[in-house]
């Protein structure tokens, strides 16, 4: 792992389905009216005919994309989480996920990463599409994962759900991690508490981890790129071992990956004791910053300290994180 | 049941002689189909029978494609699908029985139609779909929608109806059966859609109203969308529910209709009597 705080790079999504475009004529993108915000302006501009403006009209994108999975096409559809998963569900089930057509949904700016309040913050996306028969549902960690995602999903049979944040994205991982869609990504084994993580949040929590290993802990963290199916073998291999595990998620409590975790805790009988860091059945709220939010939130790399110490049942007050001065071009955890 | 008999698929054969003949087959395989149930979607069958003989007599087999919207209507593409051989007749006695594939609200586990679905509202976008892929395809089939008018309350077949016209989508032909009739009454008395065909004609749809239980009227629109280039098509096609079956009582619910037993073999003899009429 590289060390915060993380270079960035810019929009590896949109230049990843170029990239992959390229190779296989199969692929089309669609767009929600989201284009530049989903970093497919890139693909409009290479690929013009094989972009479909669909407008705002979510539920008939979503239908229309099934339709074009059953001519043989791999379409990759595009807007914000909020506007892939809750308004066009029924879409999503009947056209998408009972066929189990090959349909890419990217839902961008996870949790409240976005600051636009309740209407654009997709808190409860993962646990709508964990829901649905057939769904694979993904939240990859860093700019390198997301590289490596786009292609790797082509050809999973069935839907895929891909939860992304757009933009500017940190490299967590060194050059030559490979990442895995069946096996969960040990980062380090840990005796004391597991923190088990997806998605943005891997930052803070490599940061966390780091704070509680300076106080003594021994700390193991888990990045679970692939929420279902879950590697449960890998979750369990590593909860096992520890006599606490916190998952941390850029979602509701409820339905994502901390409700995964329990479900194979609670169904294998490891006696580990859990706290679900995310957001707690709350909607959240528009703001100026997303850092605010993640502050107010309950999403800091403090509040996955504060778990994870509430479990270890040391004396004294939680060791407290330092902040990190980043540069432009640079990613640091709230 | 796997796909194997879709309209679309290759190798597909059948033949239609006589439309209006059809028309009334497709009431009778309806009523064998509804009767050992007693009840059933039986008045969808007989709104919309003209129109399906219309769309099996217009298509070309193994190459335009069938999309059945309401998923409730898939008795009537069923009924036909069996007089044409594109069915079993043993079949009929599957509809809607436990553990049999041929359900009485479409699934993907549906023969004969490209596409269906009970959640109402998107079946249109699946037919602009289907036909943007035979765009990008280069392939030269039609697809026929069939729509029901309540679900012109569904704020998507507008999207969708956006959709085809902005991409001059004249592939598709819409077939919307106005027969006035959703779950809890006339459609008129919950929201007005009249007029249907300005609707349309605004959001830059051919619009075409006919008779919807006139064989030859729907055959003529049918071939006047087949020669429209520049736009999709739709046929307004004024029906009732109740259409067809002179034994029915006046006070039927045209969703649901109750079909006892002594009822459905009048319903049957009624049935049989006028194909004798029609010659076929």
């Amino acid at each position: 792992m590289l060390e915060p705080p993380f270079p960035t790079v810019l929009k590896p999504y949109g230049r990843a389905l170029v990239d992959l475009a390229a190779a296989r004529p199969e692929i089309l993108c669609l767009s929600g009216d989201l284009t530049k915000q989903c970093e497919v302006d890139l693909f409009q501009e290479r690929f013009p005919d094989r972009f479909i403006h669909a407008g705002m009209a979510e539920a008939n994108m979503m239908s229309m994309a099934g339709a074009l999975a059953r001519q043989g096409f791999i379409p990759y559809v595009h807007t914000f989480g909020v506007f892939a998963t809750r308004r066009p569900l029924d879409q999503v089930v009947n056209a998408i996920a009972y066929p189990a057509l090959p349909v890419r949904i990217i839902g961008f700016m996870p949790g409240v990463s976005s600051p636009g309040g309740p209407s654009h913050q997709a808190i409860e996306d993962v646990a709508l599409m964990r829901a649905l028969p057939n769904m694979t549902v993904v939240d990859v960690g860093d700019s390198e994962e997301i590289a490596q995602v786009v292609p790797a999903i082509a050809d999973l049979p069935g839907p895929v759900y891909l939860r992304l944040k757009r933009g500017e994205i940190p490299t967590v991982f060194e050059p030559g991690h490979r990442l895995s869609l069946s096996a969960v990504h040990t980062v380090a084994d840990g005796g004391d508490v597991v923190l088990v993580t997806s998605g943005m949040m891997l930052p803070v929590t490599l940061q966390a981890a780091a704070t509680l290993r300076e106080a003594g802990a021994d700390v193991g963290v888990v990045h679970v790129p692939v929420i279902k199916p879950l590697d449960r073998d890998g979750v369990l291999r590593a909860a096992r071992r520890a006599a606490g595990v916190v998952t941390v998620e850029n979602h509701s409590i409820i339905g994502g990956l901390g409700s995964a975790v329990a479900e194979v805790l609670a169904e294998e009988g490891v006696p580990a004791r859990l706290r679900r860091v995310g957001i707690a059945d709350t909607f959240a709220e528009g703001a100026k910053s997303g850092p605010y939010l993640f502050e107010k939130y309950g999403l800091s790399t403090q509040h996955v300290v504060d778990a994870a110490w509430s479990l270890l049942g040391r004396p004294g007050r939680p060791p407290q994180t330092r902040t990190l001065q980043v540069d432009k071009g640079e990613y640091a955890p709230v | 049941m796997d796909h194997s008999s879709r309209l679309s698929d290759p190798g597909t054969t059948w033949v239609v002689d006589d439309v209006a003949s059809l028309a009334t087959k497709i009431r009778l395989r309806a009523v064998q189909m509804i009767a050992p149930q007693g009840f059933g979607y039986l008045g969808q069958a007989l709104s919309a029978a003209e129109q399906v003989a219309s769309v099996f007599g217009h298509a070309r087999p193994g190459l335009d494609r069938l999309v059945c919207s309401p998923g409730h209507y898939i008795v009537a593409p069923f009924a036909a699908a069996v007089e044409l051989g594109l069915m079993e007749e043993a079949d009929l006695g599957r509809y809607g029985q436990d553990g049999s594939p041929i359900e009485a609200i479409g699934t993907e586990r549906s023969p004969v139609v490209d596409y269906t679905c009970g959640s109402l509202g998107q079946g249109l976008s699946a037919a602009v779909g289907l036909a943007l892929g035979d765009r990008f395809n280069g392939n030269e089939a039609r697809t026929y929608a069939l729509l029901s008018d309540g679900e012109m309350q569904e704020g998507q077949l507008w999207e969708a109806a956006l959709f085809a016209a902005h991409h001059r989508l004249s592939a598709v032909t819409a077939l919307l059966d106005a027969n006035n009739s959703q779950v809890d009454g006339p459609v008129d008395t919950i929201t007005t859609l009249d007029p249907i065909t300005d609707k349309w004609e605004s959001f830059g749809w051919r619009a075409i109203e006919v008779d919807g239980h006139d064989d030859v009227a729907i055959g003529a629109a049918l071939d006047q969308a087949a020669h429209t280039t520049d736009r999709p098509t739709v046929l307004v096609c004024r029906t009732s529910t109740v259409h067809g079956l002179d034994c029915l009582p006046d006070d039927a619910d045209g969703h649901f209709i109750k079909l006892p037993p002594d009822l459905a073999a009048k319903a049957l003899a009624e049935l049989t009597d006028r194909l004798e009429h029609q010659g076929a």
